[in-house]
């Protein structure tokens, strides 16, 4: 009984420890590309010109960073980067699960046709309707404006989506129970089912900030004056002609820079995160 | 509490009130919007003035317009850079009606905005400042003139060029007795020179970036249609590429290609710093890397350094026309009905002060767009500007009609390489270009 036990234990053990140090190359493999990034932005552009090896040897420096922070727009850039991703999440989180609600609760005539067309969204992409939004953008004069970068991103139909499933994987016993207490609609959306969702809204919050965070494109052509770059468009715009060799250091030290907000934000929601992508790909 | 608050607000618009009656505040100020590529160097040429201490692109731009501003205290150059080359960017500007007054442009783009009504002529404005058209070199002047009109303020030409480390061509016997080294005349001669330097040397006679680019392999073939006096773009909506010149420029970089004439799988990154380290016997490279590769010869210890470093013109290698295909960076002037005279005014004083500094810009190493400055002392002193003048007259662009010319050249790029790395057959790839060159000129 006992040496049973104990080579189930060994075996398991075994296991673990294979798939631990599974775990522990898979890591290092993903974190090299990182580490390389760092030990670049630490090394002065001269030097790795002439060698990038040279990242394994001293001296170091943190001139790079210094470079950036002179450059006087950078902070605006970031400004203008947490106010279009907070305007987007935020905006997203309340128009998606408005729409979900109504969706999985509501009955009104074309109800499902409109969900379809919704979902058709998803199979459009962007540049399909760039031109078209850039001329009417245009037209609007929201080019230039912190509602011209924040307004494309709001039709979000996979937000949409995923908040009606979730609202419609909620018991609808608890919709009527409140109803026997006289509850409004609007009452039972925002304190009974709205609470429910917060998984939901945690993964698609994090996902609408991370995607217009990175987000490019569009900023680039519709963010054209300086003052509304936002943090991708304006750490590009720094690099010079050649930048892959001449400021090599530099553009690195940019990389770590604009990527510090998010490495920050996934240490605070890491919990979500994780629950985040593990959720999506049970569900 | 609320008597500080009213205090404040009323002093507040007091401050207002002043700084809109006032004329040194306000009034008297133009503002014109500055749109260019060649990144940004705040942190060591932000607040620069003094030119002649800055160096490299990006300083010197960045001083040069730092020290208009300075002399123009009635004018505001207020400048947004923009990723290189901007097109995307600046073609979105002029869709939403908001483009910057002055914009860096390549001759070779000039077309797609020219061809369009989005530029102003500038005739008369550089008349009114003193910049007469015959003052510019030759390849400035045509590669600005469109339609019998100047349509930008040509700033410079710049090329590939051949980047030898001398060390290496000693070591393969590749060098006269006056130190210089000796270049091909012929397509045999240019392959039995890269065998003889790789047997000699045990390293690849060129060191070329053929990994994720174009632009490399399409003014390569540029410049040896020039040199075959192939007229591929008689009509410049109409390319034709399916011809024995091009089919020769093909089979040649293949036969580098294939018999390890050439580094491979290298960026542009990794290829400069294969030359750097001595890896291979000529770079090519373009005119922008002179500087750096001249101050890399200067430093004790490096590659270049044991042996010497020179720069050249791509070798005359068939029996045609002297040329090599040329490119520029211009100024140009966007079109809008909204501009004030002053405004247009103080647009004609920044073109006027490029003008007179095109030395400054040539340091970069790029050659001067204006004739004086080329001929000048000044610039014949710096660091190998003899033996790259003649580019002033080997220079040529492709017609200035053609539009989408980056286009085209990534479709060159990528037809070319994947018939020299082998992935298609030599005649497959020409037809090829050529059809997607054509479908595209076709639907402009």
């Amino acid at each position: 009984m006992s040496n049973v036990r104990s080579t189930s234990i060994m075996g398991r053990e075994f296991g673990d420890r294979v798939v631990l140090a599974l775990v522990i190359i898979f890591a290092l493999i993903m974190l090299a590309p990182v580490l390389w990034v760092i030990g670049l932005s630490l090394k002065a552009n001269a030097e790795l010109m002439a060698d990038t090896n040279s990242v394994f040897r001293t001296p170091y420096t943190v001139m790079n960073y210094f470079n950036i922070l002179a450059n006087s727009s950078v902070f605006r850039w970031i400004l203008n980067s947490l106010i279009v991703s907070t305007g987007l999440t935020i905006g997203t989180l309340v128009l998606c699960s408005l729409a979900g609600y109504g969706f999985a609760r509501l009955n009104f005539p074309g109800r499902d046709i409109l969900f379809v067309v919704v979902l058709l969204g998803l199979a459009v992409p962007e540049q399909a309707v760039l031109i078209a939004r850039h001329q009417i953008f245009g037209i609007l004069k929201l080019h230039n404006t912190y509602q011209g970068l924040i307004l494309p991103g709001l039709s979000a139909p996979f937000g949409v989506f995923l908040m009606t499933q979730y609202f419609r994987a909620i018991p609808k016993e608890l919709d009527e129970a409140a109803l026997l207490d006289n509850a409004s609609r609007f009452k039972i959306f925002w304190k009974v089912l709205l609470p429910l969702t917060v998984p939901a809204q945690a993964t698609l919050g994090i996902f609408t900030f991370l995607w217009s965070w990175n987000d490019y494109f569009w900023p680039l052509i519709s963010g054209t004056k300086n003052t509304m770059f936002t943090l991708t468009v304006g750490m590009a715009s720094t690099q010079t002609n050649f930048a892959q060799s001449e400021g090599l250091g530099f553009l690195m030290a940019q990389a770590i820079f604009a990527g510090a907000p998010i490495l920050v934000l996934y240490l605070f929601f890491q919990k979500y995160i994780v629950t985040a992508v593990s959720g999506a790909a049970v569900r | 509490m609320t008597r500080h608050f009213r205090s404040w607000i009323m002093a507040a618009a007091s401050v207002a009130a002043m700084a809109s009656a006032s004329p040194a505040f306000a009034q008297d100020v133009t503002e014109i919007s500055v749109q260019r590529f060649f990144g940004a160097c705040d942190a060591d040429f932000g607040t620069n003035t003094d030119v002649s201490k800055a160096v490299g692109e990006c300083g010197i731009i960045t001083s040069l317009i730092n020290k208009f501003n300075a002399d123009n205290p009635d004018i505001k150059a207020t400048v947004t850079t923009v990723e290189w080359p901007g097109y995307d960017q600046l073609t979105a500007q002029f869709a939403a009606g908001d483009p910057p007054d002055i914009v860096t442009v390549h001759e070779s783009a000039l077309s797609d905005y020219q061809s369009k009504g989005l530029l102003l002529p500038l005739d008369e404005l550089l008349a009114t400042v003193g910049i007469s058209p015959d003052s510019f070199t030759d390849a400035g002047r045509g590669g600005v003139t469109k339609e019998d009109k100047i349509y930008a303020l040509p700033i410079d030409s710049w090329t590939m060029l051949y980047h030898i480390n001398l060390g290496l061509f000693k070591q393969a016997g590749l060098l006269n007795a006056d130190g210089t080294p000796i270049l091909p005349t012929s397509v045999d001669e240019l392959l039995a020179q890269a065998e003889q330097f790789k047997q000699k040397t045990g390293k690849p006679y060129f060191v070329q970036n053929l990994a994720n680019e174009t632009a490399l392999f399409t003014r390569n073939l540029y410049t040896y249609l020039f040199q075959q006096d192939s007229d591929f773009f008689a009509d410049p909506t109409k390319v034709k590429l399916n011809t024995p010149e091009a089919k020769k420029v093909f089979e040649l970089y293949k036969a580098i290609f294939d018999k390890d004439y050439t580094t491979k799988n290298m960026d542009y990154g990794a290829a400069i710093q294969a030359f750097l380290a001595g890896e291979g016997g000529v770079q090519l490279n373009g005119t922008w890397v002179v500087g750096d590769y001249n101050a890399s010869a200067a430093t004790a210890g490096t590659a270049l350094n044991s042996g010497g470093y020179a720069v050249y013109p791509y070798p005359q290698l068939f029996g045609g026309k002297k040329a090599q295909y040329a490119d520029g960076h211009t100024w140009a002037v966007s079109n809008k009905d909204d501009r004030t005279p002053e405004q247009l005014a103080a647009i004609g004083k920044f073109l006027k002060f490029f003008a007179d500094n095109d030395f400054e810009w040539s340091r970069t190493g790029h050659l001067p767009a204006f004739k004086a400055v080329l001929d000048s002392d000044a610039f014949k002193a710096l660091p190998h500007r003899d033996t790259l003048a003649p580019i002033a007259t080997l220079g040529t662009p492709l017609p200035s009609a053609v539009q989408r010319q980056f286009a085209i050249q990534d479709i060159i790029g990528e037809e070319m390489g994947a018939a020299v790395t082998g992935q298609k057959e030599v005649d497959a790839a020409l037809t090829d270009a050529e059809s997607r060159i054509n479908e595209l000129l076709a639907n402009l």
